[in-house]
């Protein structure tokens, strides 16, 4: 833990150690890096795209965290109990299902630790994050998830993990964010408490989206027993979306965290606005903010007509480039003057 | 299972770990994903390649009799042996090798109900990486029965009198011809739609959430009752490869006890290259891509 202020008013000499401070931003390592109450990810207030003025509305930027992602969250909690557990070594790994930043935040993390790590994920997944899972030094394995429509099929990379689990229990563990009480933890014990704080309990809406629910079913537990009135909002994309890491409600059957009852209100947004809002997210708040936060901000905007009040927080899961490519899809306006 | 027209076609998950160990009973998985065996399988199954193995590359065509009889004795494999095959996909190659067997005229074969996904998520079952080999065998295999095989010149002929009912087993997309095959295959055509005359029932509405197989009555209901399959006529099941349509297959003959049901394994592969081959395309005029 890193030394309170007090301590460093007390002392005289300046040992690197001393010098730790998260409110300086002065970190001993990556670990104490990942956020907590006393070292919140930010809440950024929207300024020129907040269509109420009786409505305060703030994002949190969980790209913010040292990995990139919200994911950070559940990845560090996961780890930690299987250490508590010693289910890990140098020799027992980490096999996991991830559509990318649950996986790039395992990866970094177990990497540091030293614990191998092999990531299973969809083909549909964009490049860039299938490099920086090898960047991060994971092992990969590409499903091919789409090859036809089955129900009950359930997600290919999700039963190849299961597959890796069973039979080379030796070798690997799965954390299993799907089903893995630690992902809706973390949130209780972190996500949860910084809004608390951070908006001094004045919160009244969160606006989420839906992946493998840890972060709605986590937010909702805790702010509601600090004030069951908050409102917990969950957007899902519309059918047919290309937005990665979420789920509609027709694919949210894998997430064994997902409790209807937490959410007061649940939205279907055209995901073709995910990518719309987004960039116009970073074009008029600065805000680099990816499509899953897109979908958040239509889902907030929306939620927000009619003249309501209170103190609306959008949970912004990632950044923006990773997913540069998927814009270029969207927008083919984008490559004009990309050449010379 | 008990209703099925021929229930000694299956077997049941606790079945099949109650035998594992059980005499002159093999386990054999065929994947759509090769890597899938090597990642973990049933312990003392084997492992065949639908790609290399059940297939002949050089002529196009499903394995020979001498390829099958070499794939088979290498494997240990006798001639009298129950094979309990299984798979992913919910049994797409594991449907697409029974099929083959029965051609070669395997006696007892049968499907693992639920396929590799059911055996995967019950938690007493194991899945191993050892290999077990056997003492090769040497199987004898038939002369191919083409009676359950229907070639492209029939399938042509029965699509232009309508005397068969042809049944697509692809998505719903893939039948349009708004895709000519699913995300990331290879395999494909010159054009997207349909045989003339088919009518859509997608492979996977026959099976539950957990990869069993539909019941009697419901695969009755969705095959006769609403895709109007009429018993009394000939029937030729299709995909893009043959592999989902010898699952269908399956299911016609062997559950639902239709008479006359074929595989038409050349598929879309095959009828929508084809040169002078009309196609059905409802989301254009004309029968192009």
């Amino acid at each position: 833990m890193p030394p309170s202020p007090s301590d460093h008013e007390t002392s005289h000499t300046s040992t690197p150690e001393q010098i730790s401070s998260t409110d300086q931003r002065v970190y001993q390592d990556i670990f104490e890096m990942l956020p907590g109450v006393d070292n919140p990810t930010p809440l950024v207030r929207i300024n020129q795209l907040n269509p109420c003025e009786t409505f305060t509305l703030y994002a949190k930027l969980e790209w913010m965290n040292p990995f990139g992602s919200i994911k950070d969250r559940a990845a560090a909690q996961m780890i930690k109990a299987l250490e508590a557990n010693q289910e890990l070594s140098a020799t027992r790994g980490i096999v996991e299902p991830t559509s990318g930043n649950t996986g790039l935040s395992l990866a970094a993390l177990a990497s540091v630790k030293g614990y191998p790590m092999r990531a299973v994920l969809p083909n549909k997944v964009p490049l860039t994050k299938k490099l920086l899972l090898r960047l991060a030094g994971a092992e990969l394995q590409v499903i091919n998830d789409e090859l036809c429509p089955a129900p009950g099929l359930g997600d290919g990379s999700i039963n190849m993990a299961k597959t890796y689990a069973k039979a080379q229990s030796t070798r690997y563990v799965m954390p299993n964010q799907y089903e893995n009480q630690n992902n809706v933890e973390a949130h209780i014990e972190t996500t949860g408490p910084e809004i608390w704080n951070q908006t001094s309990g004045q919160v009244t809406h969160v606006f989420v989206s839906l992946g493998t629910c840890g972060t709605v079913t986590g937010l909702a537990k805790f702010l509601k027993s600090q004030n069951p009135e908050v409102r917990v909002i969950a957007v899902q994309p519309s059918e047919g979306h290309d937005v990665p890491g979420l789920r509609n409600i027709s694919q949210l059957e894998v997430s064994k965290l997902y409790d209807a009852d937490l959410i007061d209100e649940l939205l279907e947004i055209d995901f073709r606005l995910a990518y719309q809002n987004s960039m116009e997210l970073f074009r008029k708040e600065g805000l680099r903010a990816g499509p899953s936060s897109g979908l958040i901000f239509e889902g907030a905007r929306q939620a927000m007509k009619s003249g309501a009040e209170g103190v609306g927080v959008m949970i912004f899961c990632d950044d923006i480039f990773k997913y540069t490519d998927s814009y270029a899809r969207h927008f083919p306006e984008l490559l004009d003057g990309t050449e010379p | 299972m008990a209703d099925y027209a021929d229930p000694n076609v299956l077997v049941t998950t606790d079945w099949a770990l109650e035998n594992l160990e059980t005499e002159g009973v093999r386990f054999v998985e065929i994947d759509v994903d090769n890597n899938a065996f090597d990642a973990g399988h049933i312990p003392g199954s084997v492992g065949i390649n639908w790609a290399t193995e059940l297939n002949d590359p050089v002529n196009r065509d499903i394995v020979s009799r001498e390829q099958l009889e070499s794939l088979l004795s290498r494997h240990g494999i006798q001639n009298d042996d129950t094979l309990i095959l299984y798979g992913d996909n919910n049994n797409w190659f594991a449907a697409f090798g029974f099929w083959i067997l029965k051609l070669y005229g395997h006696e007892h074969v049968k499907l693992m109900n639920g396929g590799r996904v059911k055996w995967l998520n019950e938690d007493d079952k194991p899945l191993t990486t050892d290999q077990k080999t056997f003492p090769t065998a040497h199987y004898s295999a038939q002369e191919m029965d083409t009676t359950e095989r229907a070639l492209v010149l029939e399938v042509m002929q029965l699509s232009a009198n309508r005397t068969a009912n042809l049944v697509d087993v692809r998505s719903p997309d893939e039948f349009t011809g708004k895709v000519i095959a699913p995300p990331g295959m290879t395999e494909t055509a010159q054009r997207g739609g349909h045989i003339p005359g088919a009518a859509n029932v997608p492979w996977s509405t026959a099976v539950n959430q957990d990869g069993t197989f539909k019941s009697l009555d419901e695969l009755k209901q969705i095959y006769l009752e609403t895709a109007g399959v009429d018993p009394s006529k000939p029937t030729v099941a299709y995909c893009r490869i043959g592999e989902r349509s010898s699952h269908t297959w399956f299911v016609l003959k062997y559950l639902i006890g239709l008479a006359n049901v074929k595989n038409y394994d050349g598929s879309w592969t095959e009828y929508g290259n084809l040169i002078g081959a009309p196609i059905e395309k409802p989301t254009a005029t004309t029968a192009s891509v």
